[in-house]
């Protein structure tokens, strides 16, 4: 399944807040969404689930507008809440049955989830009793309790501990390997560098740059070289203003031409003591600071 | 059509959970049972005391005069007409007099001047005190009987002539307003109660929602029209639900214990023709919900519980002048002024105008069937409207938007 935002506009009033937005999500692959705050993703998503149409543009799947009787959407929003008075199981089976499940399936769905997070025991709790980790769990089931084809999630792991974060992305995992669309929107560059096959990342209101991770890390030019070495002195002296000392210890030779990097590679490991030298390749955050910073 | 199901039932169970609500509906109850049943526990404890409830310490009444034959004269006749007071003739002068009456030992004082005319004294006036007309009709009907005696007229003639009864009877034709205005006057004010706090309770509910950030998830899963109408009218069968129970209980008890209840007032209020019963539900649903639609857009606009307060003074203030019209309009008796015509056909207060009118004077079918249609119809519109607001106002935060900024945003969509 193939899901595909394309040259979708969105205004509010006056401002323009979507501008000509497209990218392309495939099942069984987890798809990043980023960008600054204000770039518009969260418009984006609501619009992708139909809270409030576009002004132009269309929203598909296998090259179809979507139906969202048949598709069904799991959403985590960035701001969490439920019900803070009401008992668990009660509105999770409320939520549940929105999303059209009859109630005996809701019920059963929920334990189900309720078991796989380890949450049962607040099954017939108010959510205000839980703690803020745990509330959080919770929220996620209302997002995947109807088993849905496409499951988004804003920012899934802020104000988890590691356990349930681990937790967490053991049972995004099996979504993924289940061949649904999982869609993340996250600051936590590092989550989203683990998970995700492609990313589209907005620039107020436009999308900057999208595609395959790795394929965009291959559009920068290779001529940078990571050394790390444990006396780093020689080769500052040998290599001048084109080396540089990285913030972890690490040293960046810029080379004068890709072609040069098997040659100064040899020049490195014979001449000095080196533990690693690999070719530079931008990180996540890197790529995100180049395209996302511009934004005013 | 099926979210709207799931989502009226999970709105009707959070009534049914709410301890408050249940609470109330309990105790109302309960305190129009022991209303009920006053009247058979007063007379059981009448029973108990037995007949003799001849009182033995009477206030005291002084007559002073200085004819002494007219002072004894009015003491007779007061004797007559005042016997919750022990009437007396004063010995002293009128400064005594007064101080008898300060130190308590007398409550009131006539001290008459000439037959025709008296100073009462009483040490503190109450409102209800009714001494001063009684006395008059008294003193009237002395100087009366004595005047016409002077010119010739056997006494007992004069007193025949003076005490002829007139027979009247009256038939009313429309509505009688005396009997109809206690039952209309209950029903006005409990769908006010009604009203005013199930809307409130809608707009704190959305209002809720929407600062726990449900309405996050909330707005991702239904339609807001599906939304909007789940929760009112949950409200509304929650609320007329606490109605029927409350007045169900009245009626019922009223039934069982009609012979002790046979006060002509309380069977007034009973008496509702079934008609006008109908009536009231028909204005009542669509009364309620009008108002509860426009609570819910209210409460959507609202970021925090404590901007609900101030976003709905103004549909508050509208409701409260629908009712002080009526309530003006009753108390003077013209149910048919200009005012009431007007407000009969203004979908906001045609509930309990158009009410008022038909329990009190009679109005022709046409006109009901007008005004119904009118308020059917914009209930509905309004409805639509209030989804369509709700959509918007649920995605916004911080400080409540305009009203006209809102439909602007509402309209443009069209």
């Amino acid at each position: 399944m193939v899901l595909e935002l394309k040259s979708i506009d969105k205004s509010f009033g006056e401002k323009e807040v979507l501008k000509g937005v497209s990218f392309t999500a495939e099942g069984g692959k987890a798809f990043g969404l980023l960008g600054r705050n204000g770039a518009g993703k969260t418009t984006s998503i609501r619009i992708l689930m139909n809270v409030f149409p576009a002004n132009g543009g269309e929203v598909l799947i296998d090259g179809k507008p979507i139906d969202y009787d048949k598709i069904g959407i799991g959403y985590l929003p960035e701001e969490r809440g439920l019900y803070p008075k009401k008992i668990i199981i009660d509105q999770l089976c409320y939520f549940a049955e929105l999303k059209g499940m009859s109630p005996k399936d809701a019920v059963k769905a929920v334990d189900y989830w309720l078991a796989r997070l380890g949450m049962t025991e607040y099954r017939n709790k108010r959510l205000d009793t839980l703690s803020k980790g745990n509330q959080q769990k919770i929220q996620l089931i209302t997002a995947l309790a109807h088993n849905p084809n496409i499951i988004i999630l804003d920012e899934p792991f802020s104000g988890l501990d590691p356990v349930n974060a681990m937790l967490l992305k053991d049972v995004v995992k099996e979504e993924i390997a289940k061949g649904k669309i999982v869609l993340f929107s996250s600051h936590q560059m590092s989550y989203i560098e683990e998970f995700c096959d492609s990313i589209a990342i907005l620039s107020a209101g436009r999308v900057a740059i999208s595609g395959d991770l790795h394929e965009i890390k291959r559009t920068y030019p290779r001529d940078k070289l990571v050394v790390s070495t444990v006396s780093p002195d020689g080769i500052v002296a040998d290599f001048g203003d084109a080396c540089t000392l990285r913030e972890d210890g690490t040293l960046l030779i810029k080379l004068t031409s890709p072609d040069e990097k098997q040659a100064v590679m040899k020049r490195l490991v014979e001449g000095y003591d080196i533990d690693e030298v690999k070719v530079f390749e931008p990180s996540l955050n890197d790529i995100f600071v180049e395209y996302a910073g511009k934004q005013i | 059509m099926k979210q709207f199901g799931t989502i009226l039932k999970f709105e009707l169970k959070g009534y049914l959970r709410n301890k408050v609500f249940v609470g109330i509906t309990i105790f109302l109850v309960l305190a129009i049972a022991v209303v009920m049943f006053i009247p058979n526990i007063i007379a059981a404890f009448d029973s108990d005391e037995g007949t003799d409830t001849v009182p033995t310490d009477r206030p005291v009444m002084l007559i002073y005069a200085e004819d002494e034959a007219l002072a004894s004269l009015v003491s007779t006749y007061f004797e007559a007409s005042f016997p919750e007071y022990e009437v007396k003739i004063a010995n002293g002068g009128i400064d005594e007099l007064k101080g008898e009456i300060t130190s308590g030992e007398a409550e009131c004082a006539f001290a008459m001047s000439s037959p025709a005319s008296y100073t009462y004294y009483v040490n503190n006036l109450s409102m209800y005190d009714s001494n001063m007309a009684v006395a008059d009709t008294v003193l009237q009907e002395v100087f009366r009987i004595g005047a016409m005696v002077e010119n010739g007229i056997a006494p007992d003639v004069a007193g025949e002539i003076l005490s002829v009864q007139i027979e009247s009877q009256s038939e009313t034709l429309g509505k009688d307003q005396m009997q109809n205005f206690f039952y209309t006057y209950i029903m006005i004010f409990a769908l006010y109660m009604v009203i005013l706090l199930y809307g409130q309770m809608v707009a704190t509910n959305v209002a809720t929602e929407k600062s726990s950030r449900a309405m996050e998830v909330l707005v991702t899963s239904a339609k807001p029209t599906s939304m909007m109408f789940g929760k009112v009218l949950a409200s509304c069968i929650a609320g007329f639900s606490q109605l029927v129970l409350v007045f169900g209980t009245a009626i019922l008890l009223y039934n069982v214990n009609k012979e002790a209840l046979s006060n002509p007032l309380i069977s007034s209020i009973f008496d509702i023709p079934v008609e006008l019963f109908l009536y009231l539900i028909l204005f009542f649903v669509l009364g309620f919900l009008i108002y509860a639609f426009m609570f819910g857009a209210i409460g959507s606009t609202a970021s925090k519980l404590e901007d609900i307060n101030t976003s709905v003074m103004p549909i508050t203030f509208l409701f409260i002048i629908a009712f002080m019209v009526v309530m003006f309009s009753m108390g003077s008796g013209s149910v048919d002024n200009l005012a009431m015509l007007v407000c009969s056909y203004v979908p906001f207060t045609s509930p309990m105008a158009m009410f008022t009118r038909i329990c009190m004077s009679t109005v022709p079918w046409y006109e009901i069937l007008i005004s119904v249609s009118i308020l059917v119809a914009s209930t509905l519109g309004i409805g639509i409207l209030a989804a369509k607001i709700y959509r918007v106002g649920v995605l916004l935060y911080g400080t409540p938007p305009k009203l006209g900024a809102i439909l602007k945003t509402v309209f443009k969509k069209q």
